[in-house]
């Protein structure tokens, strides 16, 4: 059975208060246009998730969806800080579990192989172990194989992971090319998966390289088809970053945030906010070299 | 006659000195990778250069803007996860070196990259540790690159995200934490190594043209600098002209 969706309908599933982990990674694959989707659909007191924050994280919360942020840490690499997280955090709007990002990565390996808890010997004498204690999310207890000293996390098993792909079939099974960070094994722990796919292939296309498989179409709730899901941030082998982009939401991030929203994200579709963004010269200019991948 | 060399390209060498052939090393973008590429093409060339996000043996013909950028990817052996790279690789304990950069280092090699405190109280949020905290827990040795300013360099940071020695001596060993900690921070004025037994920081050598009394104020705490201290080596010019190969449009070493 089909499980292709249109956006409108993906960001629909995923209801106020929800946790949700993220697919970006700074400036690379991050699910933007999932992001502005529930911007439009005004939605509320998400928990996110993420072991490196970018335009995906930083938007949503600057629109004010987002009530709880995990994270490893995060920037727009040398475009810029996330201004509207570092904001938020400043001003204590959002709550925060800030940890190390191969700390998030452990809790969703844990959350993904349903084990209460993962140990890590990331963390320990730190001050971000004095504040997650807080959080209750970690717990110290020395090895009682070998009484070494161990740092214990809570496995996280959101309860949507939006996973940027290049490629899916109907049933949900997804290709992700490239560089995977946290994505594989949030989309393991998380109950239910939704597929952002640039390309929507044939079945046979998936199956004749199951090896490339990136998370199985049963673990997927839902495929949304859609070209340049990830602007302006990158898409590797099909479309580099938008610097151009990138540098007037970092300079409007600062002064103008709200006019950024009503300029591109409410009110508008997903073709509507790319003809704004340049239309298909723009599109062309950010197409990936094969040779290369960006 | 000598090279001119900026004081990037200085710490770019610097940086290449400090690692060995056949060292595995976590760099991200900026001096650190330069620094390993630098080291490849003189006298480590089967170093091993990773990348967090994913991505072991890059062999980038451009420079990008920050670890997420393909151009950092290209010519790669491997791709696969975060935990791939630093959970099996760096936390596993096969990872030799790794880079830091910080906001402040204090003199234990403590290192904050997530908060600064402004003079009027209010909180000023950066990027957080990302995998620094990971790289400083579990790697055998790392290097801090910091700019030598005295609210830089201080007693003691006002957040601690990546451990050093923590409050000196064994208060490392006794935390639990298995990698070896800092071995040098990188300035833009002088190179640093800690004390073997207090884990306290301490004067390795002195850039050329920096006087003991610009280094003493620019030092948030009392760094002992001997009469006699060294000049760090400065760059030969086969060392200048392979950095300016690497990095040709001069984004990561111009200034001063």
């Amino acid at each position: 059975m089909s499980k292709i969706r249109t956006l409108p309908e993906a960001a629909g599933l995923v209801k106020d208060g929800a946790h949700l982990a993220l697919s970006g990674f700074a400036i690379s694959r991050n699910a933007v246009a999932f992001s502005h989707e529930l911007i439009r659909q005004g939605r509320r007191n998400l928990t996110i998730s993420q072991a490196i924050v970018g335009l995906d994280a930083d938007i949503l919360v600057g629109a004010g969806c987002v009530r709880h942020l995990v994270y490893g840490g995060g920037s727009l690499d040398r475009f810029g800080l996330v201004e509207q997280i570092n904001r938020a955090y400043e001003l204590k709007r959002i709550t925060t579990e800030s940890c190390s990002s191969l700390a998030v990565c452990f809790r969703y390996l844990a959350g993904a192989l349903g084990v209460p808890f993962m140990p890590i010997k990331s963390l320990l004498g730190s001050d971000i172990v004095e504040r997650l204690r807080e959080s209750g999310s970690v717990h110290e207890m020395d090895d009682p194989f070998t009484g070494e000293r161990l740092l214990l996390l809570k496995a996280m098993q959101p309860d949507f992971m939006v996973l940027q792909a290049q490629m899916a079939d109907e049933e949900g099974n997804a290709r992700v090319l490239g560089p995977l960070w946290d994505s594989k094994e949030a989309a393991r722990a998380a109950r239910e998966v939704i597929v952002i796919a640039e390309e929507l292939v044939p079945t046979e296309t998936i199956r004749q390289q199951p090896e490339l498989t990136t998370i199985p179409g049963f673990r997927v709730s839902a495929v949304v088809p859609l070209r340049h899901g990830a602007h302006p941030t990158a898409l590797y082998r099909c479309y580099d970053y938008d610097s151009d982009h990138l540098r007037e939401y970092v300079a409007r991030s600062r002064s103008d945030f709200d006019g950024y929203l009503r300029d591109y994200v409410l009110g508008k579709s997903h073709d509507e906010y790319l003809e704004l963004v340049g239309g298909s010269r723009k599109l062309a200019q950010l197409k990936a070299d094969p040779m290369y991948g960006y | 006659m000598a090279t001119e060399f900026s004081t990037s390209e200085l710490m770019v060498v610097v940086g290449a000195r400090e690692l060995h052939d056949g060292e595995v090393a976590v760099v991200g973008l900026g001096i650190p990778l330069l620094a390993a590429a630098l080291a490849q093409r003189t006298h480590a060339p089967t170093l091993k250069a990773l990348n967090e996000l994913g991505v072991a043996d890059p062999r980038p013909i451009e420079l990008g803007v920050g670890n997420a950028d393909a151009r950092l990817w290209f010519g790669a052996a491997f791709f696969g996860s975060f935990i791939d790279i630093m959970g099996t690789c760096l936390h596993r304990g096969v990872v030799d070196v790794g880079f830091l950069g910080a906001l402040e280092v204090d003199q234990f090699g403590n290192s904050n990259t997530t908060e600064i405190r402004n003079p009027d109280g209010s909180l000023r949020r950066f990027n957080g540790s990302g995998g620094a905290n990971d790289m400083a827990s579990n790697a055998r040795r790392t290097i801090i690159i910091a700019r030598h300013e005295a609210r830089k360099l201080v007693e003691r940071v006002s957040h601690l995200t990546s451990p050093g020695f923590l409050s000196g001596g064994r208060a490392r060993h006794e935390a639990g934490l298995r990698g070896g900690g800092p071995s040098r921070v990188l300035t833009d004025k002088a190179v640093l190594g800690f004390d073997e037994s207090t884990g306290r920081m301490r004067l390795i050598s002195i850039h050329p043209g920096v006087t003991h009394d610009d280094l003493r104020a620019s030092t948030g705490f009392d760094l002992e600098i001997s009469r006699d201290c060294a000049v760090t080596v400065a760059p030969t010019p086969e060392e200048v002209r392979l950095i300016r190969e690497l990095d040709p449009h001069r984004l990561y070493i111009s200034g001063e």
